[in-house]
This record gives structure tokens, C-alpha cells and sequence, in this order.
């Protein structure tokens, strides 16, 4: 018997949601615990990528619905080309952070590891359900399921920075789903069933249309971290255990992504051509500050948290400009963005994930996150430090990794849009254009910064100094991804294509060219070619010329020495005397000053916290209210009656004789 | 497979080759350029080929905090200078690696070198590399949108972002959106200025302090190579503005006979040596400025690389 997809994708679940339960049923033995939880995960994850790699190879969805036991709402699934898609990403690095994880959460044995693998499978399946249901009902139950695992993978430390951040999270992530539940309300009140096929089919006004667009966009945009919504992200991510936060940056923020694609283009069809200008627009502002806040921090992890919000950005630009290309009937357009998106979702996905990871692996050896106590780590964890490498080169788009395809894309996607159209289109591209350049140079920059502050120079404190290199099985997840990395980008003429078959079914079906042999074009060979493997190739031999000039002119020179300090104008070298991770970045954070006072201004989250403080100051002056005018009102009447019945019972036998004579006058008057 | 045709790959090796041995001979005449001007009689033009031969011959010293990163560094810078130097229009309108000679995939090489570049410089573990390192980088972010806005304009009027079709569609004329092109022009020469290191945003002999600090631990054969990287960087630099602003005097294919390719080739030192000593003379008639205060500066820069688009926009 062969399995189906949806076979494969049952199982993938189950496995998720059984390794979640053993790792409950195992909380006496941790060890058995963190061992079910990580390698039921990734054979969950195998199952997953088994499951949808079929489906996207052949370009043809699969789907399947059942009665469930609320009769409103049918359980029925549908594996399209996207939610293939978003399983395959889902896979590829649940597959990474289990195997991170049987050596990464013993750190945590005594303080709970069963809960958190128990969280953190929970966490997976409820993605991956969310990603694949078709119906708003169950949409929702899975994409809160998603938050509240999320919530406690976030307040595991129970320390007072956790607490206060899962705490913002909650919020947020359910004003956001507030937002989802109206939108998904008004569908449901317009078409009379909670099935997407049905919202699928209807007509809106524009303005309602408008409206729903509008309410999912900044639900989503919420879960996605997009600015002006971005304000837990940052603090709520670096809290959670590494692998954790790998999944939140890497994956969850792309389901914020995912819904507005699946809203805006799916359900509603992108239709009206500002709503993309909206999306390119957020997309451009986040990628600029995301990655301008990403610099100014020494936190690692807080500083990857940033860095996801101009990659959300990144990929926002590329959805922007594939709804722009629906709404105006250019279907290349529409395939070439929403391929620049995606791809650089799958690419981000991996490489935040595997920073993540190798920040996790830092942590693990040095106990602390803030890189200023950091460095010459590359000499101790040296496979950590060229994983790592890797994955900031391919952030910094660096050729020919996997960033630099995706965002070659999204370049050349701009530069399509902003060849013809109206004045309008043809001025965002190229704003959006400089704004992309501007953040891969800053991204470059921040990225030079972490891996020189962690990796390079002299250690300066002694937890940096005493490190050692990560355990087998963290070293092996953070190695696989970077070779991810690496064959996403030179085997791009193979992924570029399947990601276009994706793209091209939201954009209306109409058949993408997007490679040649070993080439990749967007659209057309005229407009610009790149070759990944011929870089590639010719980056590994060209510094070959120079070893052979060093090989050649040799004179009498003597071997290489490396040792002694570095010079310091005469004085002795010191650790500290070296930039810092705040002096590195001081020349950009005076320079922009005025973003980073932007952040202040703009930032939701203390305006949430303190109405919520005015809603709970509110409720305990409205909690007296009752009790002043009713409840007290009853309390003292209650014994006031009693006081004035209290006389009856006078404790005199004689009355109470006279009692019993009244009332048998009483009743034989009645009677009679 | 790779499915390559050899003959465009050896000519892009010789125009590679051709624009290295060229390299110390420029920083050469920029150096006597700059004595001359300061009233000293200067090394003469071939010093750079002595110094360099000479450092090759030497012990190449690192510090003991110094890595992997600062180790390769002056490869990667060598060997992505001689990329770009294989993918631009040197003795044709074309370039001989058509596939990879796109102004993004280019631009993005230079921040390869760059990221290479700015790391060792931390990666050395001495203070003044350090710093070097922060402005490097720092000076990344405020020339790449000078940089992408101003080959932007003459990409969208071409409709290619390819380098060889935008030279080809200006070596026949600035017919369309001829301000729009001129200002461009201007932006990218200025962006190409800061790129070639040069005075108020750097100054090459000044290497504790300024942006060539990442340069500060480097001796002997590294050195070396790391002189030939980056003295190609600056040809690299002028031939990228040459190639796609002024296609001019080269031949617009490989058939075009024997003259013309002979008139091809000598044009090549002859242009690169106008730039240089163009940008030599721009220098030396400025003075030093605040590093904190550059931003102010390319905003210039951007400025005109803004205007430009607008003409374009506008159709003029």
C-alpha cells in the first residue's frame, strides 16, 4: 500500500502530537522525555517533507473533508500548492530544531523539559494543522492553539524580562486574532458557511472587501511583526528556549504572512491595486527599521528578533508587488513577487533558524546573550562559527548564497513593476527599490557586527574564554541548515522553478519562466540573467591567481607567523580596548538618529499595556459599583430582617403556645 | 550541466588580467598626482609594482586573536575583484560573462568583498582595525542606494538591469532622457569616488585612522595581495564607470576588425587614466572631513541620484 500526501501529513501530526504526549507521560525520566520529544519531531518533520514534496513537484493540490463534531463547521482540508508549500518550510526546520534539540534541552532538565518539548510539539502541530485546514473555524482554533503554545514557550524562564514579554505577546497576538475573527465574521455573515471554498466564491463590494483586507492585513501583520506592530517580537522571541526561537522567527511569523497571502490573494482575489501598494509599503518601512533597531542591539538574540522584522519586510515587498501585479492584470508581475516573496520566506526560514540555533549554541557554552562578553569564540566552536558564517553571509544577501537569489528577485521584481504602469507604480518601485538597497547594506553591516563581536578577536570575559565547541547533535542541525543555505542558492534554477509553479497558482495559473539550465531570468532573458554555480565557480577559483602570485614571488620569504598582539601605537593591548558591539554601531545610530526616535513614537506596545492598566484600574472601580449598590444593599437587609424577625422567637414557651393557637384559628378560618 | 562557451571565458580573463596589471600603475599615477600637487617630487608612477613585489618577498605576521576571516580576506577581496573584473564591458559593449554582468549581482559583490573586508578588520583583533571596520561598512550604507538609484535610471530607460545591453543602448546615444542620464552619471561618478577611497572619505596613506583601517595587521605576502585587491577595486570601480556611462571609442562587438579592437584596447589605460587622474585632482583640492558627519555629504549624492529618476519620470 502507497501513502497519499494526506496520509503522510496525518501521520507528520500524529507524530507531533505523540511526541508531545510522551514527552508529558515521560516527566518523572527527562531524559526519555527530551529523547521522544526531539526524534518524534523529526520524524514528524521527514513525514512532512515526504508528504508535500510530491505535491509541489507535480503542481496538483490534494484535499479531503469530514464531518467534526461541531456541526457548524466541517473539518476539511486542503493541501494546495501554498500550503504545501508553508508544510515544506514548517518541515525543513522542525526536522533542524529537533535534532537541536535532544542535546540543547538538557540545559533545562530540572526545570521542566518534558513541559517544553510537550509545548513545543503542540506548537508544531497546530501550524501545521493551521496551514492546511480550509475552514475559518478551525482556522482560528488551530491559530490560537499556535499562540497559547507559543505563550508558555515564551514565559518558560518564569523570570520577571519572560513574564513581561510572554505578557505583551498574549496581548498582541490576540488583538490580532480579534482583528482575524471579525474579518473571518463578516465573510461567514456574507456567504452563510465558515468554508473557505465558500468565501472563495463570493463577490464583495469594494468597501466591505476593502474592510476585510484591511482587518486580516493588520491581524496577520501582527503574528507577522510587521512595523508599527512589531513591538513583542523583539522581546518575546529571545525569551523562548534557542530552538524555540528559531521556530517563532524562522516559521511562525511566516504564518502572519501566510495569512495575509491567503486573505488577501486566495480569498479575495487582490483585486484592488492599493491593497498591494499597503503591503509594499509596511514591507519597505519594517525591512528599513527592523534591520536599522537590529544594528543599535547587543543582545544576540534580541538583535536576530529585529533582524526578522526587516526580513518579514523583505518578504512583504514580494507579496506587495504580486498583489499589485494581480489587481492590475500583469500576470508575470503577479508571479515574479509573489516568487520573490516566497522564496525569500523558505530562505529566511532557514538561516534565521540556523542563527537562532547557532546563537542557542552560544548561549549553551557561554551563558550569556549579550555580545559585548562574547568574542574569539571562532577558535573554540570552530563548526559553529562557519555555520554561522554562512548563515550571515546568506542574510547579508551575500552571492551566491540563498538570500541573494530571493532578493534578486525581489529587485528584479521591482524593476519589472516599474517599468510601466501608472505614475503612481512606476514611483513606488523604485522608492521600494533604494529602501532594499539600503537594508541589504545594513543588514550586511549588522551581520559583520554579530559574527565579529561573537566569533572574532580576543575573548572578553571568561565564560567566552572556557567555551567549547557544541554538542553532536546541535553541531549536526546547525551544519544541515547551512548546507540548506548553500543548495538553496547554487541550486536555484531547480528551486526557482517549483516556487514559481506556487506562485504562478495564486497569480491566476499563468505558466512562470523562471530558468534555463543552470540559469535564472525573471520572465525574460532580456531583462537580467544570474548563475548561481558559474559565481560559484568562479569565486573558488579567481583567488586561486592570487595563491599562486604568493606561490611564485617567494623570494627568501620565511613561514607565516601567527602570534604576538595586535598593534596598539606602542601601548600593551587590552580586551576592551577594541570596538565594541555599541561603538560599531554608533557611527549608523547617530546618523539615524532620528528612526530609532521613531520607534518610541510609533510603538503599539506601551500603549497597550498601559490601557490595559486603565482597563484593570477601570474594572476595580467598577468591581465596588456592584457591591455599593446592590450586593451591600442585600447584605445589609438580609440581617436587618433578621433582626426585626428575631423578636418572634422570643424563647418564652408561653407565646410560642399562642402561636400555634393563632395559626389553627387562622386555618380553621380558611377552611370554613 | 554548466553549459559554457570557452572563448567568452578566456576573453573575460584577459580583460581581468589586463585591468590587474593595470591596477598598480593607476594607484601609482594617483600617488604621484597627489605629490606633485603637494609641491613633492613623488616615487614615480611604477612605485606600487616595486612595493608590491617587494611585500610579496616578505614574512607575512598575524596577531594570535586573528582567525580564519582575516586570514582569507585578502583573497576573497582579490578573487571578487577579478569576478567583476571578468564581468564588465572592457573591450566590447558586451560583456564577456553576459549572464552574471547584472548591476544588482555586481553590486552585491562588492558588499561579498566588503562583508570580507569590514570583518577581518574586527577579525585582527587590534583597535584601530576595529574602527576601520565600523566605517567601512558604514560607508557601505550610504553609497549602495547612491549606487543602485543611479544605474537604476539607466536600467529602466534601457529596460534591462544586464550591463552590457545598458552600455550598448548609451554607446548609441543619450537620445532618450539625455538629463536624465548626465545626472546619473554625476551620482554614480560620486558614488564611484567614495568607492576608489579617496579624500574627504578617506585617504589611503592615513591607514590607522580611516577607512583602509582593516588594513592595519596585514604585512607581507598578505599585504601584497591585499594591495593588488584593492588597487583593483578602484580600476574595477572606474571601468564599471567607464563600461556603463561613457561606452565610448570600443568596439560594439568582437568582429569588428582589426582596428577597431586595436583602438579598443589601447583606449583601456587611456580612459582609466582620465578617471584617475580626474579623481586625483578632485582629492587633492579637498579637505578632510568629520567621519560623523559624511551622511551630510552623500546626501548630495543621493540627491542628484533622486533628481535624476524624477528627470526620467518626466521623460527628459
Amino acid at each position: 500500500m502507497t501513502m497519499t500526501s494526506l496520509d503522510l501529513l496525518f501521520v507528520s501530526v500524529l507524530l507531533y502530537v505523540g511526541g508531545a504526549f510522551l514527552s508529558l507521560l515521560f516527566a518523572r525520566r527527562e531524559e526519555l522525555a527530551i529523547a521522544s520529544a526531539g526524534v518524534l519531531g523529526a520524524l514528524g518533520g521527514v513525514a512532512g517533507l515526504a508528504a508535500v514534496l510530491p505535491v509541489l513537484l507535480s503542481g496538483h493540490g490534494v484535499s479531503f473533508a469530514m464531518a467534526s463534531v461541531f456541526s457548524f463547521a466541517n473539518f476539511s482540508v486542503r493541501v494546495d500548492l501554498l500550503a504545501a508549500f508553508m508544510v515544506l518550510v514548517i518541515s525543513l526546520l522542525v526536522v533542524a530544531t529537533s535534532i537541536y534539540s535532544l542535546a540543547y534541552v538538557r540545559e533545562y532538565a530540572g526545570r521542566g523539559a518534558w513541559a517544553m518539548g510537550f509545548f513545543m510539539n503542540l506548537f508544531i502541530a497546530s501550524m501545521v494543522a493551521l496551514v492546511v485546514v480550509d475552514n475559518a473555524f478551525w482556522f482560528l482554533v488551530f491559530f490560537e492553539m499556535m499562540s497559547l503554545a507559543s505563550y508558555f514557550l515564551v514565559i518558560f524562564d518564569q523570570d520577571e524580562e519572560a513574564v513581561s514579554a510572554g505578557f505583551l505577546y498574549f496581548l498582541i497576538a490576540h488583538a490580532g486574532s480579534v482583528l482575524i475573527l471579525i474579518a473571518f465574521f463578516i465573510l461567514y455573515g456574507q456567504s452563510g458557511s465558515l468554508e473557505f471554498a465558500s468565501f472563495r466564491k463570493l463577490q464583495l463590494s469594494m468597501p466591505m472587501a476593502s474592510v476585510v483586507f484591511l482587518l486580516a492585513f493588520f491581524g496577520f501583520g501582527a503574528k507577522a511583526g510587521m512595523i508599527p506592530l512589531h513591538g513583542w517580537l523583539p522581546r518575546a522571541h529571545p525569551a523562548a528556549p534557542s530552538h524555540g526561537s528559531a521556530l517563532m522567527s524562522g516559521v511562525m511569523v511566516k504564518i502572519g504572512v501566510f495569512g495575509i497571502i491567503k486573505v488577501g490573494v486566495d480569498l479575495l482575489g487582490a483585486h484592488t491595486a492599493w491593497w498591494g501598494i499597503v503591503v509594499l509599503a509596511f514591507g519597505a518601512v519594517s525591512a528599513v527599521l527592523g534591520v536599522l533597531y537590529a544594528i543599535a542591539e547587543k543582545d544576540i538574540k534580541r538583535l536576530l528578533a529585529y533582524s526578522s522584522v526587516e526580513n518579514v519586510g523583505i518578504i512583504l515587498m514580494g507579496v506587495g508587488v504580486g498583489m499589485i501585479g494581480i489587481a492590475t492584470g500583469r500576470p508575470l508581475l503577479a508571479g515574479l513577487g509573489l516568487l520573490a516573496g516566497l522564496y525569500h520566506l523558505l530562505n529566511h526560514a532557514v538561516f534565521k533558524g540556523l542563527l537562532f540555533l547557532g546563537a542557542g549554541s552560544i548561549l549553551f557554552r557561554t551563558h550569556t546573550k549579550n555580545m559585548e562578553k562574547l568574542g574569539g569564540l571562532a577558535r573554540k566552536m570552530p563548526y559553529t562559527a562557519a555555520a554561522f558564517l554562512v548563515g550571515a553571509m546568506a542574510i547579508s544577501a551575500l552571492p551566491p548564497l540563498n538570500g541573494f537569489v530571493s532578493e534578486w528577485f525581489t529587485y528584479q521584481s521591482l524593476f519589472t513593476m516599474s517599468r510601466e504602469g501608472e505614475l503612481l507604480i512606476r514611483l513606488v518601485g523604485p522608492a521600494a527599490i533604494v529602501m532594499l538597497a539600503i537594508t541589504g547594506a545594513l543588514a550586511a553591516m549588522c551581520f559583520i557586527k554579530v559574527y565579529g563581536m561573537s566569533f572574532s578577536g580576543l575573548p572578553r570575559s571568561e565564560h567566552a574564554d572556557k567555551a567549547k565547541e557544541a554538542p553532536a547533535a546541535m553541531v549536526l542541525a546547525m551544519l544541515f541548515l547551512a548546507v540548506v543555505a548553500i543548495l538553496l542558492g547554487l541550486g536555484a534554477s531547480v528551486v526557482a522553478p517549483v516556487i514559481a509553479g506556487v506562485a504562478s497558482s495564486l497569480a491566476g495559473g499563468a505558466h512562470l519562466d523562471v530558468a534555463q539550465g543552470t540559469l535564472l531570468f525573471p520572465g525574460s532573458l532580456v531583462q537580467a540573467t544570474l548563475s548561481t554555480p558559474l559565481i560559484a565557480i568562479l569565486l573558488m577559483a579567481t583567488p586561486l591567481l592570487a595563491v599562486l602570485i604568493v606561490m611564485l614571488v617567494k623570494g627568501v620569504r620565511m613561514a607565516r607567523r601567527h602570534s604576538g598582539d595586535a598593534w596598539a601605537c606602542g601601548y600593551m593591548q587590552e580586551g576592551h580596548m577594541v570596538v565594541s558591539a555599541d561603538g560599531f554601531a554608533k557611527p549608523i545610530s547617530s546618523m539615524f538618529g532620528a528612526m530609532f526616535n521613531l520607534r518610541r513614537t510609533m510603538d503599539p506596545g506601551p500603549l497597550l499595556q498601559s490601557s490595559m492598566q486603565r482597563l484593570i484600574a477601570a474594572a476595580t472601580r467598577a468591581e465596588p459599583f456592584w457591591d455599593d449598590k446592590l450586593v451591600a444593599p442585600v447584605l445589609r437587609f438580609v440581617p436587618w430582617l433578621g433582626r426585626q424577625v428575631q423578636w418572634l422567637q422570643h424563647g418564652d414557651f408561653r407565646v410560642y403556645c399562642l402561636y400555634v393557637v393563632a395559626a389553627l384559628v387562622v386555618l380553621l378560618v380558611f377552611t370554613v | 550541466m554548466l553549459n559554457l562557451n570557452f572563448q567568452p571565458i578566456l576573453l573575460a580573463l584577459l580583460q581581468a588580467l589586463i585591468l590587474l596589471a593595470l591596477a598598480p600603475l593607476m594607484t601609482g599615477i594617483s600617488r604621484q598626482m597627489r605629490a606633485r600637487m603637494h609641491s613633492r617630487r613623488g616615487p614615480g608612477v611604477w612605485q606600487d609594482y616595486r612595493d608590491i613585489f617587494k611585500l610579496l618577498k616578505r614574512q607575512d605576521v598575524a596577531p594570535a586573536a586573528s582567525g580564519f576571516v582575516f586570514q582569507a580576506m585578502p583573497f576573497v577581496m582579490f578573487g571578487v575583484m577579478l569576478l567583476v573584473a571578468m564581468a564588465l564591458p572592457v573591450f566590447t559593449h558586451h560583456s564577456p560573462l553576459g549572464v552574471i554582468a547584472d548591476i544588482i549581482t555586481v553590486a552585491y559583490l562588492f558588499a561579498l568583498a566588503r562583508f570580507f573586508f569590514s570583518l577581518a578588520g574586527i577579525d585582527s583583533g587590534s583597535l584601530y582595525a576595529g574602527l576601520g571596520a565600523t566605517r567601512e561598512a558604514t560607508l557601505g550604507v550610504l553609497v549602495e542606494p547612491i549606487m543602485i538609484l543611479s544605474l537604476l535610471v539607466v536600467a529602466l530607460i534601457e529596460g534591462s538591469t544586464n550591463i552590457g545591453s545598458i552600455s550598448d543602448s548609451i554607446a548609441n546615444g543619450y537620445g532618450q532622457s539625455p538629463t536624465a542620464i548626465v545626472l546619473a552619471m554625476l551620482a554614480f561618478g560620486f558614488a564611484v569616488f567614495i568607492e576608489m577611497g579617496k579624500l574627504p572619505f578617506d585617504m589611503a596613506e592615513a591607514e590607522q585612522e580611516l577607512q583602509e583601517g582593516p588594513l592595519t595587521e596585514y604585512s607581507g605576502s598578505s599585504l601584497a595581495i591585499l594591495k593588488l585587491g584593492l588597487g583593483l577595486k578602484k580600476v574595477v570601480m572606474a571601468q564599471f564607470f567607464i563600461g556603463v556611462f561613457l561606452p565610448f571609442g570600443i568596439a560594439t562587438d568582437l568582429n569588428a576588425g582589426g582596428l577597431a579592437m586595436a583602438i579598443a584596447v589601447v583606449a583601456i589605460p587611456v580612459r582609466l587614466a582620465v578617471i584617475f587622474f580626474l579623481a586625483a585632482l578632485v582629492e587633492n583640492s579637498m579637505a578632510r572631513g568629520r567621519f560623523m558627519l559624511t551622511s551630510r555629504v552623500t546626501w548630495v549624492g543621493f540627491g542628484v541620484a533622486a533628481l535624476s529618476f524624477v528627470f526620467y519620470l518626466a521623460g527628459l
